[in-house]
């Protein structure tokens, strides 16, 4: 026991030290932490459900195990409801926001928000003003039939354009866009005026 | 080490002539990974050296009290700390460079090159020593990431920015990122680490020799 206290006793030390250490970092930095991901979703969010404007801060529920948040502007009139989801990529999970119209027929838009894709290749499923075409397609479709994706100019309302060289990559996209419309748009509760 | 180095010299051998990357060719992981950008390179090479400066301090400050065969543990627990502490101060500060740099961040506790550092410096060395050896290769370790950083960024897009996206210098219209996009892949990282290396080794080896081996 001597022994084994006197060849260990820094290690568990340096343990506690360490831990304490640890600790008062994590205390001080979780609040901004958790507030730059919160950020990071708002912005998503307004950026997604184009009519929010400077609306009450969006509600969230629960529907079909996803995280959806009702959207209501001002007046408190439903103005959208954005689905956080999330689903295989290409090198990790994708995590998107899709916005919704209030009758939850038409996608108004479609924001990665986490995803480690190629970077020049993958990557551009993210949105970066104009200038990657991809994400913007969702903007308009409707809810009502899947996706389909092609590696031509879209020409039927349905069809999405792959990203060149980052076919997969626009599939994954795609098929969690599409598990939102089959899973959550049905569910999505009733709502009056 | 058969004279001592003075501290400067120390400094100084973990930027040139020991270079972590480009001499030693330890820390490839990171090297080969997050090398695509600038930004991604100074962020890297910054929690890396704060790392490093802070395993070598520990260790220095503790090296009469290590028992020798729990030394890699004593390492690997300081190291551990400090990496989980950076991660969580980009996170906090920097949240999007972070989130770009992912799991390489947490990674950067099995980066051998620090390690290295304890064994060989710290434990034998005063604070002084040690912290001046742990600059030095933080230093050496960043301008590394940085040169393949530059050079990626500039083929594979075209472009240069500096963190806080100003833009350095953008190629004329005239160049096709599109065609050199290997560059920004893992592919164009093997290149160009090959390419530097190589460059300094040939500039290594014109160095007249001062004693014959």
């Amino acid at each position: 026991m001597k022994k084994f206290l006197h060849e260990s006793w820094l290690v568990v030390l340096m343990g506690g030290a360490f831990a304490a250490l640890l600790a008062t970092t994590q205390s001080a930095t979780i609040d901004r932490i958790r507030e730059n991901e919160r950020q990071d979703l708002d912005t998503a969010i307004a950026e997604v459900v184009p009519d929010l404007g400077a609306g009450r801060p969006p509600e969230k529920l629960r529907v079909a195990e996803h995280d959806v948040y009702r959207c209501r502007d001002a007046r408190g009139m439903l103005v959208g409801w954005v689905v956080d989801a999330s689903g295989v990529g290409f090198i990790d999970k994708i995590r998107l926001v899709v916005g919704l119209s209030p009758d939850g027929r038409t996608i108004t838009g479609v924001k990665v928000i986490g995803h480690l894709e190629t970077p020049g290749l993958g990557n551009k499923i993210e949105t970066k003003g104009d200038e990657h075409f991809y994400p913007l397609q969702y903007a308009g479709k409707s809810t009502q039939r899947a996706m389909e994706l092609v590696k031509r100019p879209a020409g039927e309302p349905h069809e999405i354009q792959a990203i060149t060289g980052a076919t997969y990559s626009s599939q994954y996209v795609m098929d969690i866009v599409n598990a939102v419309i089959a899973r959550v748009v049905p569910e999505l509760p009733a709502e009056k005026g | 080490m058969a004279e001592e180095m003075s501290h400067f010299q120390q400094f100084k051998s973990g930027i040139v002539e020991n270079n972590p990357v480009l001499v030693q060719l330890l820390g490839m992981c990171p090297t080969l990974a997050i090398t695509n950008s600038l930004e991604n390179a100074l962020v890297m090479g910054a929690a890396a050296t704060f790392v490093v400066v802070m395993s070598n301090l520990i260790t220095s400050l503790l090296r009469n009290l290590i028992q020798p065969h729990v030394r890699i543990l004593i390492f690997t627990l300081t190291i551990a700390t400090f990496v989980t502490i950076a991660d969580m101060t980009l996170k906090a500060h920097l949240y999007q460079v972070s989130k770009q740099l992912g799991a390489f961040v947490p990674l950067i506790i099995v980066n051998c090159m620090i390690i290295c550092r304890a064994e060989v410096v710290a434990l034998k060395s005063g604070v002084g020593r040690s912290l001046a050896d742990a600059f030095g290769i933080g230093i050496g370790f960043t301008l590394a990431l940085s040169i393949l950083g530059v050079i990626r960024e500039i083929l594979g897009s075209g472009s240069l920015t500096l963190p806080g996206g100003m833009k350095l210098l953008e190629l004329p219209p005239g160049f096709d990122p599109h065609a050199w996009i290997i560059m920004i892949l893992p592919p164009g990282a093997f290149l160009t680490l090959g390419v530097v290396v190589g460059v300094v080794n040939y500039l290594r080896q014109r160095k007249p020799k001062e004693v014959p081996a």
